[in-house]
């Protein structure tokens, strides 16, 4: 097993209290595996990514659980094994990557960094390997002395996707890898990451607030809502036989263009304040089939198929 | 059969391209950026027309334009929808006739037809009219601004028109904008901030914002692609109800083709400051002509990982709409480009009815 997040829980200190981001979740990643974590915005998606990479911000804490990656608990490391490990083991693409280069340096120069920084390579070496990243990520090579201006947006997410592949990591985080995106050239960015993944053996954690991209691109989808994850299964049986009530509205959400033309069904209401959750299960007061237990406990992760979960007092499990 | 509100003809909006001084002297010449170059639509009374492409295909421009938001380098908008004066009108039909852009028959069939033309308007009188053509804006986190309550967000354009008679009859027209919103009960939101309600409700906000003059036409910017999936259709349905209760009119805009089709009466489809195909929804998204509406369509993520289609994906990205290629425009990056597409540019031909498309595989002598 490459990844062992168990019972993980970051909190945030805030003036009016403290923010449960994440509040419990587990979930293991396999290598050369790709995990979808789905969910709306303020549900803790990308906290939980940033909690693997220790890359929270200063009123951020990882308050109990474990992530075993590869032998160690990354809850725990710090310093200079920290430093070790984060770009040449985990690497992260970023929400908005368009905008995460530097302007003023060479795109060459700035994929050359963490080469340099991981490993005792001379910059020839280094400008070479980038020079085959480039052409990995469909990139002419030439191109490596430009700036990040002279590049479009869907090519400044591959320069990115090619500074995540630099020091060979074996996991790389997603984090809305393609939202700023037009159709066409998240269809291109989505099709890369695939073919990456397969060729590479790279596992991936891909989080995304549109399922239809995670549907193309993952084996494995977490729901995650407030903090929690509510469903967990392989794609398909996410798909196939959604179990939680919130599952069932965010599928029923989109809008399928090869079925028939309808409006797509809404979630009423909004995701609760994480400083005041509320009790019982989180989801109660926006579900359609709420019902006093909802209010009053708040229902485990149980396993409802096989390699199937769901948290909610009204499924069944398995015995 | 409804009429006309906005008839489009041939509108262009070209930027021109800033020269430094030597350059201006080596007397090169002038460049455009072809925004929009050329298009022809039409939208019907309780019609919601769509305009889908990729960014920077000179959609918002369009929306934009047809506001004279920015200003249009050629063609026709007119509008014919409610809310004209006959000041207006005459103004208007006197000022195409004097400046001979149309001919006097013409301006007197637009009179006739009730119609003015909103690109040959005087500035206040576009004021005016601007109350009935109003916009909703794509990003309801950054167009709200955030030290005004929503009260005073709502209450501005009505303080900008001068319009009510009063601080009271203001305050009765916001609460209505915001009840036809849906931000109920209007009291609850009206002396909130923009970051103490949630996205959706931000963009009901600026909804109310353009409600509060009573238009009758609406260009809608990609309203909903910010805001999370599970709430897009609330807006949508509360746009649905607007047009129902209200009578609105809208041009919306969006690259999402997957709303598009649930939402929309009619489609067209832009490429580089052009309309390639142009048709009823379900017509262009069941049955597309054009191979770039075939790729774009191809290329929407499903929802479902059981359904593995194939896909047409382009190689590259759009040209620079400063340097548009000769022909097809979209002949370098079409998977069944002919040897007449690089030459002469398609016109647009009619598969049905009321469904075009501008592409040389539909000629009938371009087939060898």
């Amino acid at each position: 097993m490459l990844l062992e997040v168990e019972d993980l829980k970051t909190y945030f200190k805030t003036q009016e209290g403290t923010l449960k981001a994440v509040d419990g979740i587990s979930f293991k990643l396999d290598k050369g595996q790709a995990m979808g974590l789905a969910g709306e915005s303020g549900c803790g998606k990308t906290t939980a990514a940033l909690s693997i990479m220790k890359l929270l911000p200063a009123n951020g804490f990882i308050a109990g659980g474990s992530i075993n990656f590869m032998g160690q608990d990354m809850a725990k490391v710090t310093g200079d094994r920290l430093r070790a490990i984060r770009w040449r083991d985990i690497s992260i693409i970023f929400q908005g990557a368009m905008n995460a280069l530097n302007p003023v340096k060479r795109v060459g120069d700035q994929i050359t960094e963490p080469i340099l920084l991981h490993e005792k390579v001379d910059e020839a070496v280094a400008m070479k390997r980038v020079k085959e990243l480039f052409e990995l990520v469909g990139i002419n090579p030439n191109r490596v002395r430009e700036y990040p201006h002279e590049f479009s947006g869907g090519m400044r997410q591959r320069v990115m996707i090619a500074m995540a592949l630099a020091c060979r990591p074996k996991l790389v985080l997603c984090d809305e890898p393609t939202t700023a995106l037009d159709v066409m050239i998240q269809a291109q960015i989505l099709q890369l990451l695939k073919n990456l993944q397969q060729e590479l053996d790279l596992a991936m954690i891909i989080i995304s607030h549109d399922l239809s991209v995670l549907a193309e691109t993952c084996d494995q989808l977490a729901i995650m809502y407030a903090g929690k994850i509510v469903e967990r299964s392989t794609a398909i049986g996410v798909f196939s036989n959604p179990q939680h009530p919130y599952t069932k509205g965010l599928i029923a959400a989109f809008p399928n263009i090869k079925g028939e033309r309808k409006m797509p069904a809404s979630i009423a209401g909004n995701p609760p304040n994480l400083i005041h959750a509320p009790p019982g299960c989180r989801f109660n007061p926006r579900c359609y089939a709420a019902q006093d237990i909802c209010k009053a406990e708040e229902p485990p992760l149980i396993e409802v198929l096989p390699g199937h979960f769901a948290a909610c007092h009204f499924v069944k499990g398995m015995r | 059969m409804a009429k006309d509100i906005i008839k489009v003809k041939n509108l262009e909006v070209w930027f021109s391209v800033r020269r430094g001084f030597v350059e201006s002297l080596t007397s090169k010449v002038q460049l455009y950026v072809k925004a929009v170059d050329g298009i022809t639509f039409d939208i019907k009374e309780r019609e919601i027309f769509c305009l889908v492409g990729e960014s920077g295909c000179g959609k918002t421009t369009t929306g934009k334009a047809i506001l004279r938001l920015v200003e249009p380098t050629g063609g026709s908008v007119k509008y014919g929808g409610g809310g004209l004066t006959p000041a207006m009108m005459k103004d208007a039909a006197m000022r195409t006739v004097s400046k001979k852009f149309l001919s006097k028959a013409e301006a007197e069939a637009d009179l006739a037809a009730n119609r003015v033309d909103v690109r040959r308007i005087s500035k206040d009188k576009m004021k005016m009219l601007r109350q009935r053509m109003q916009m909703i804006f794509q990003d309801p986190y950054e167009s709200l601004n955030p030290k005004q309550s929503i009260y005073d967000i709502v209450a501005e354009p009505l303080v900008v028109n001068s319009l009510g008679k009063n601080e009271a009859d203001r305050e009765r027209r916001v609460i209505k904008a915001l009840e036809d919103a849906g931000l109920r009960p209007p009291k609850d939101f009206m002396w909130r901030y923009p970051h103490e309600v949630s996205g959706g409700q931000r963009q009901r906000v600026g909804i109310a914002g353009a409600l509060v003059l009573e238009p009758q036409f609406l260009v809608a910017d990609e309203p909903v692609s910010m805001l999370d999936v599970s709430i897009r259709s609330e807006i949508l349905k509360l746009m649905l109800d607007l047009r129902d209760n209200k009578g609105l009119t809208y041009l919306f805009i969006t690259h999402d083709l997957g709303v598009a089709y649930v939402f929309s009466d009619r489609i067209g489809i832009m490429y580089l400051g052009k309309i390639v195909e142009l048709g009823p929804t379900e017509e262009v998204i069941k049955g597309p002509r054009h191979p770039y509406t075939k790729a774009l369509i191809s290329v929407v993520p499903k929802p479902d990982p059981r359904m593995k289609t194939d896909k047409i994906i382009l190689k590259g990205e759009r040209p620079d709409p400063a340097h548009i290629p000769p022909g097809c425009r979209f002949h370098p990056r079409c998977p069944s480009a002919m040897e007449i597409c690089s030459q002469k540019e398609p016109e647009p031909m009619y598969v049905s009815q009321e469904h075009w498309v501008s592409c040389w595989l539909e000629a009938g002598e371009a087939k060898k």
